[in-house]
């Protein structure tokens, strides 16, 4: 079968999933610095502004022993995943490493890094809010946000202008839009694109250089645009978690027995890293990324809105299910993960009273794939008895 | 002969009258919530003001009622919460979940007394997640969280102290707002004073562990620092370890100890699981081997002089530095309690690995440590347990090192047999080290 245009720029977009120290060393190729940053709380557009490309540090999908010997067993797999990246020296070709202080596991993965992978005087971490919607919360964010500027103009031996600044948080709010328009292709009944595809688009956009990515990206859209419907797409199931970049997960979602498609996932490595915008033309650049960092979807690291207790995410969730309609969620978080399975203890009742029937998927490297398709098929028996009738 | 702390019954009812004023008090202000967290700013609210802790409260009763902590975990569990989460979280949410609360005085008190506020701070990302969960188990309860973004020597850190600052300031607002109560700026300065001054005596009283023989053992000082962390606010809790202080110098000076015999002094990193393990410490002290200084019976509720130059510093503050200090207006005296908090070496090894590193090497040093006990919890992520991973890479080479994991108050997650064969070795080592070293 002849491949469709969108078939060639996706598979782009996987290749780099794929490969992304390939793709990170072809940017060093080129001239431009590359910064791992470790959470997407790092405010990416002041690394842009000073020239730098920001590229995610994700897993390698090997099983490893080696950071037991550098990390307790029971922090999650994708940071021990991530601190072995270190350990095996497969990102020393990196200027340089950023985090900002978010949960501990992953903090912690950062540490084995800064200590043991020897980027100890390549390394900055940024002091981010905990809670992300207290009223002082802005003005902490500013203030880091400052030095972090700072550190970086020591870098790159030249000061970051607003005008840089500015043109970064455009570059960034144009790849937020593009990368939304995608996922709404979603929301239709018959989407052109499927889910599988889309998550794997939105992992690559965090390893590439904004301006190639939103290159391809229009491409990509312009070609979506003119193209059918996949077909019969099953039970619509939305995906809410943790940081997962095992694309298989979400291929298997779509290979079951019964036909299924994913129409959203909220999580920090899909939407939650982009469904939010920076205010442009703003006098004061770095309070505009505050501001828009802020008016994320929150980490559920991140999220308790003072005086209620609130969880504000929940609001994004409960929106996102009225706009992709999706049958069923499954829950997908790391096994060891704190934060992620507490709100799913909160989550499950609002999505009963919404009559969605949930399930949980806990990620592990020691698990093997076979028991999520089990899991998986047998959370579709319960989706066809209970909403809808399937093939 | 060993010493008995005569002082022990009177913190002992400190801290029942504590629970029991939260349980039966008929009227009053019920405040649920983190010690983490300053406390002096609910004091402002008045006088009747009973203070319910997550931590120490989950911790005593599971001392108290091993069976009731099993049954509350499971039902925690049973709720949705995760094997692998805070085993004190879910003992806490077991009991709401169960619908009764056990203290320290053998009471059982069926129905769960609903707090009128939680007051919490955010102290790993499951924390104040904790009181979230119970916010809404109970139905809605108001709760405001102050994000203690600490680690390192944070306290030093204008910004850091400033957004911390800010954010207890708010925090006033919003109590006054919440409990409809009118704010004493008074009651609060005097509340913060006494707080400040419970955390430097505790501070000093630790610090006179440096003796030989040390005064105080592990368990000890699991049982007497309950006061600083349920409620620190008082005049009768500044009046308790004043006391304290008094006795333990007079044990130094006429060379007294609870446990005398310590042939082998040992720092130890980890939660109170010799506590609930008791089989642990009969190992240690049955070959005159005795936890003298350990972070976080020193740290979580103790302030000393800390990084001082960029070298950590177990020596005490000056309680007189208390008596000096500026707390004439709300703000002056919020900053300090921030500074004072965030000086928490607890605080400071949760977030910075250099300040925990620093800290270990000064705490073997200045305690003449024979051996490093590292007893990471397994279910808590805040008890710095990857950082020990490193501690162990790093002091292996330096000073005999055990490491075994342990929990908290899950019985469950630990490997006793495993880790009372490691304790014997541990000994072995220490033995075999000294030896060589004579």
């Amino acid at each position: 079968m002849m491949k469709k245009g969108s078939d060639t720029i996706i598979e782009r977009f996987r290749s780099i999933t794929e490969n992304p120290h390939e793709y990170a060393k072809s940017l060093q190729g080129q001239g431009h610095r590359v910064a791992g940053y470790m959470c997407t709380h790092v405010p990416e557009e002041i690394l842009y502004a000073a020239g730098i490309v920001p590229v995610r540090i994700l897993t390698s999908h090997v099983s490893q022993a080696m950071t037991r010997s550098y990390m307790h067993e029971t922090y999650c797999s994708f940071s021990h995943d991530c601190a072995y990246q270190g350990l095996t020296h497969n990102y020393d070709f990196l200027d340089l490493i950023v985090t900002s202080s978010s949960c501990i596991h992953m903090g912690e993965a950062f540490n084995v890094w800064v200590r043991f992978a020897g980027f100890e005087g390549r390394s900055f971490l940024l002091p981010y809010p905990h809670i992300i919607e207290t009223k002082p919360a802005a003005s902490f964010m500013v203030s880091s946000f400052g030095e972090f500027k700072q550190f970086l103009e020591k870098i790159v031996q030249k000061p970051i202008t607003d005008e840089d600044i500015e043109k970064a948080i455009r570059i960034y709010n144009r790849t937020r839009r593009l990368l939304k328009q995608l996922w709404e292709f979603l929301r239709r009944e018959n989407p052109p694109i499927t889910g599988p595809d889309v998550a794997s688009v939105t992992l690559a956009s965090q390893l590439m250089d904004k301006q190639e990515c939103n290159q391809l990206l229009e491409q990509l859209i312009r070609s979506v645009e003119t193209e059918p419907g996949k077909g019969a797409t099953g039970a619509r199931l939305m995906v809410s978690g943790g940081a997962c970049d095992d694309l298989g997960i979400f291929d298997l979602i779509e290979t079951l027995d019964y036909s299924a498609s994913l129409v959203f996932i909220d999580s920090c490595t899909a939407t939650r890293y982009f469904w939010f915008e920076v205010p442009e033309a703003r006098p004061d650049k770095l309070q505009a990324i505050a501001e828009g960092y802020i008016s994320r979807i929150p980490c559920p690291a991140k999220d308790n809105v003072p005086g209620t207790g609130e969880k504000k995410r929940f609001r994004f969730i409960q929106q996102f299910i009225e706009e992709f309609k999706p049958d069923g969620v499954v829950f997908l978080y790391q096994r060891f993960c704190s934060p992620q399975p507490m709100d799913v203890v909160a989550l499950r009742p609002i999505l009963d009273k919404l009559g969605i029937p949930s399930t949980d998927l806990e990620l592990d490297t020691t698990l093997p794939v076979t028991q999520f398709r089990t899991q998986l098929e047998a959370f579709l028996e319960i989706i066809k008895r209970e909403v809808v009738p399937l093939e | 002969m060993s010493y008995t702390v005569r002082s022990w019954s009177e913190f002992k009812n400190y801290q029942t009258t504590c629970y029991r004023n939260y349980l039966f008090a008929p009227e009053g202000l019920r405040v649920m919530g983190s010690t983490w967290s300053v406390l002096a700013p609910l004091k402002g609210l008045g006088d009747d003001v009973y203070i319910m802790g997550g931590e120490p409260h989950a911790a005593s009763t599971a001392g108290t009622f091993p069976e009731e902590a099993r049954e509350d975990i499971v039902a925690g569990e049973t709720a949705g919460l995760g094997f692998h989460s805070c085993s004190y979280l879910k003992l806490f949410v077991g009991e709401v979940v169960r619908d009764k609360i056990a203290i320290t005085d053998k009471t059982i008190k069926e129905g769960y007394p609903k707090p009128d506020v939680i007051w919490t701070t955010h102290l790993c990302s499951q924390h104040s997640k904790w009181y979230q969960e119970v916010s809404r188990r109970l139905g809605g309860i108001p709760m405001y969280a102050t994000d203690m973004i600490g680690g390192g020597n944070a306290e030093k850190d204008p910004k850091i102290v400033n957004y911390v600052s800010d954010q207890i300031e708010e925090g006033i607002l919003w109590l006054e707002k919440v409990t409809g109560r009118e704010y004493s700026d008074e009651l609060f300065i005097k509340a913060a004073r006494n707080e400040i001054k419970c955390l430097v005596l505790w501070g000093n009283i630790c610090a006179l562990n440096r003796h030989a023989p040390a005064p105080l053992d592990e368990r000890r000082l699991i049982a007497l620092f309950p006061p600083a962390v349920v409620d620190r606010t008082t005049d009768e809790s500044v009046r308790l370890y004043e006391g304290l202080l008094k006795e333990v110098k007079h044990m130094v000076e006429t060379g007294e100890s609870v446990a005398p015999d310590q042939r082998y002094r040992i720092v130890y990193f980890g939660i109170a699981h010799t506590y609930g393990h008791p089989e642990m410490s009969r190992i240690l002290r049955e070959v005159g081997a005795e936890i003298v200084a350990s972070v976080y019976t020193f740290g979580t509720c103790g302030n000393f002089k800390g990084i001082v130059d960029g070298k950590w510093s177990w020596d005490p503050i000056d309680p007189a530095w208390v008596d000096a200090l500026d707390l004439s207006t709300r703000r002056k005296a919020i900053v300090e309690l921030a500074k004072i908090v965030l000086g928490w070496p607890t605080w400071q090894g949760v977030r910075s690995y250099w300040a925990l590193e620093t800290m270990a090497r000064a705490m073997i040093a200045e305690y003449k440590a024979d051996g490093l006990l590292l007893a990471p919890s397994r279910s808590c992520e805040t008890d710095f347990r990857n950082g020990y991973v490193g501690l162990q890479r790093i002091f292996k080479s330096e000073i005999p090192t055990i490491e075994y994991d342990s929990d908290q108050v899950d019985v469950r997650k630990m490997d006793l047999p495993g880790a009372q064969r490691k304790t014997e070795l541990f000994v072995q080592l220490m033995k075999a080290h000294k030896e060589r070293s004579a």
